[in-house]
């Protein structure tokens, strides 16, 4: 499925309008995942952004979230918006006149790269729920073979938040000489109980729509019309959001009104939808999602979220760290309750234990856990990030 | 028009350059040096340019810390009075603490602390002891203030007012040593100084555990 490469290489100007942005694959026979299962052939979608230099050192690679995809910036065909447009381009915090700056879809996916929505070869049918169990660490050995794949030997950096911070991490410890520094953003090396226990709710909420089956099971030619990914969705927004925020952008206010402005539906049982603006949004949020989503996608990267632990893996944090070349920055906001700061501080504290390089930002933005995906955190985080990149390529 | 907020340092930062090139005379080059309260950044930038330091600093008011990243300082946002947990023993060859002992709400806890983590302490801190404000507490009955202690006493951010006598008394009771005292008189340093108690404006310890 090998799309034609973009102009990126051949533009001149970045003031010029590219176009719009354009997803790329790339196709490898497989991977032996963590779990020792061999899953192949694989396809990886990505898209990149800004020009690689002559000597390939000027790539940064962003990874996305449970939700995110690898249109992180730029306007493409659809004239979808990128998920950190804000973040990346010229003159922003990551800069693309000067980095070459790369996101992929994850693996297990469903914007692309192989994840339960592609077709099993064994049997000519979606994999769905037959998607074998994969782990952070089988995304990051994916990320590195298409990183290999495009001729580069060593990243400029590698930038993630939540999930895509929890890759980042692993790509420092596990991939020391292929990065030269990584930014960590509202991330854990070990989610919370609680956090798994809120993922496990949205889980279930898929689990037990009645409408469905299996997906794997499913007749493909029926629309997805499944709720439960719905209020899995909804769920996840809640813990993304901060109370703060709630209250400011909503707060009590009604949805709904009559022509002559009185309250809607109020106290009529049975009605299921949303009175309060609260509700409202997040119904928004969870229809938009059920539409561009895959269940099987969520439940299963959900799953690698709550399975991370690198404590777990190398008995102890600090020894997980040893390893550790790349200069580190790891940010954190005072509002995110899912991923508090004490969880940054933690992976802080076990890098200062064995003497690296970081640096460690606490940063008091209202907007909880999805700070750095507010358009009003981009001025004060574009700075920090163009700061450390560019402190990267310096001396000490 | 009093504002609450208290964000600027007592000195400003011109008047404390020659502060900062006595704490950068004493710093060996190529070392490790961890700057508590490091502002923005300016004295360890100093000190990886003209020294080659390694350093690391620790800074809470955001805007400063953000400032640090942009001059690819290394830092680290911490409230110094939550102490230094996680820096692990004697893993900086100085640490340094700048203008900011006075404005700890527990400096024996952070100063046993920076005995811990480096090998080397170096502290530079406001003189009440000078003669001065001796005389204008006395004549006028109030909490004087100066160039060193610039803000009155109901809006400051130096809640503690020490003078030189009352450091040497300290560091002896939490088991340190001062190895050298550099005093700074008339924005000049003087590495002897008779009656520094009622003369120095600042006093500048190089300490370490005994």
């Amino acid at each position: 499925m090998d799309m034609p490469t973009t102009p990126l290489e051949t533009e001149v100007e970045s003031q010029q309008d590219p176009g719009p942005v354009r997803a790329q694959y790339a196709d490898f026979d497989g991977i032996t995942l963590e779990s020792g299962v061999f899953l192949g052939p694989l396809t990886v979608a990505y898209e990149t952004y800004g020009t690689l230099s002559p000597n390939r050192d000027n790539a940064v690679m962003v990874l996305h979230a449970l939700s995110g995809d690898a249109h992180a910036a730029g306007i493409d065909e659809q004239g979808r918006v990128g998920w950190w447009d804000g973040m990346i381009g010229p003159g922003k915090g990551i800069d693309t006149d000067r980095y070459f700056v790369i996101c992929s879809n994850c693996l297990g996916g469903c914007k692309g790269t192989t994840g339960p929505p592609s077709t099993n070869p064994a049997t000519g049918r979606p994999y769905g729920r037959s998607f074998p169990i994969i782990t952070i660490a089988d995304m990051v050995d994916v990320q590195a073979m298409l990183v290999e794949h495009l001729g580069i030997r060593q990243l400029h950096n590698v930038i993630g938040g939540s999930m895509g911070g929890m890759q980042a991490l692993d790509w420092a410890v596990r991939y020391p000489d292929r990065i030269k520094s990584a930014v960590l953003i509202a991330t854990t090396a070990r989610l919370s109980p609680q956090g798994i226990a809120f993922n496990w709710v949205g889980r279930n909420a898929i689990y037990c729509d009645s409408a469905r089956g299996s997906s794997s099971e499913h007749d493909q030619a029926q629309p997805k019309t499944a709720r439960g990914l719905a209020v899995a969705r909804m769920i996840g927004h809640i813990t993304y959001l901060s109370e703060e925020t709630m209250e400011a952008k909503f707060g009590r206010k009604l949805a709904l009104r009559d022509l002559n402005g009185y309250r809607y539906s109020l106290g009529e049982n049975g009605k299921t939808e949303g009175e309060f603006e609260i509700e409202s949004y997040l119904e928004y949020q969870g229809t938009a999602f059920m539409r561009r989503f895959d269940e099987d996608s969520y439940i299963i990267i959900t799953k690698a979220i709550d399975h991370f632990d690198l404590e777990s893996i190398y008995g102890d944090l600090t020894r997980a760290m040893e390893n550790i070349a790349a200069k580190m920055l790891i940010l954190s906001f005072s509002s995110d309750w899912l991923y508090p700061k004490t969880m940054s501080l933690t992976i802080m504290r076990a890098l200062q234990a064995v003497k690296k390089d970081v640096s460690f930002v606490s940063l008091d933005f209202p907007y909880g856990h999805d700070s750095f995906l507010v358009k009003d955190a981009m001025p004060v985080l574009g700075r920090i990030i163009r700061g450390f990149l560019n402190g990267v390529s310096a001396t000490r | 028009m009093v504002s609450a907020r208290l964000v600027e340092a007592p000195t400003p930062f011109h008047q404390f350059q020659v502060g900062f090139n006595i704490i950068i005379d004493l710093i060996t080059p190529g070392t490790r040096v961890l700057d508590l309260g490091c502002g923005s950044g300016t004295l360890l930038q100093r000190l990886r340019d003209e020294k080659d330091v390694e350093g690391c600093g620790v800074e809470l008011d955001q805007e400063k810390v953000v400032r640090c990243i942009e001059r690819g300082i290394r830092v680290i946002s911490l409230d110094l009075d939550e102490g230094l947990e996680g820096f692990p023993d004697l893993s900086y060859e100085y640490v340094i603490l700048s203008r900011t002992l006075q404005q700890l709400m527990f400096p024996e806890r952070l100063v046993r602390e920076m005995l811990r983590v480096g090998s080397k302490s170096i502290i530079a801190f406001p003189n009440y002891g000078h003669w001065k404000l001796t005389l204008r507490h006395l004549a006028t009955g109030r909490t004087p203030t100066s160039s060193t202690y610039p803000h009155p006493w109901y809006n400051t951010p130096d809640i503690h007012r020490l003078t030189i006598k009352d450091f040497r008394g300290f560091v002896s009771q939490i088991g340190g040593k001062i190895e050298k005292e550099i005093f700074i008189v008339d924005n000049a340093s003087r590495h002897r100084l008779l009656w520094p108690n009622r003369r120095a404006e600042w006093g500048c310890c190089q300490i370490s555990a005994v």
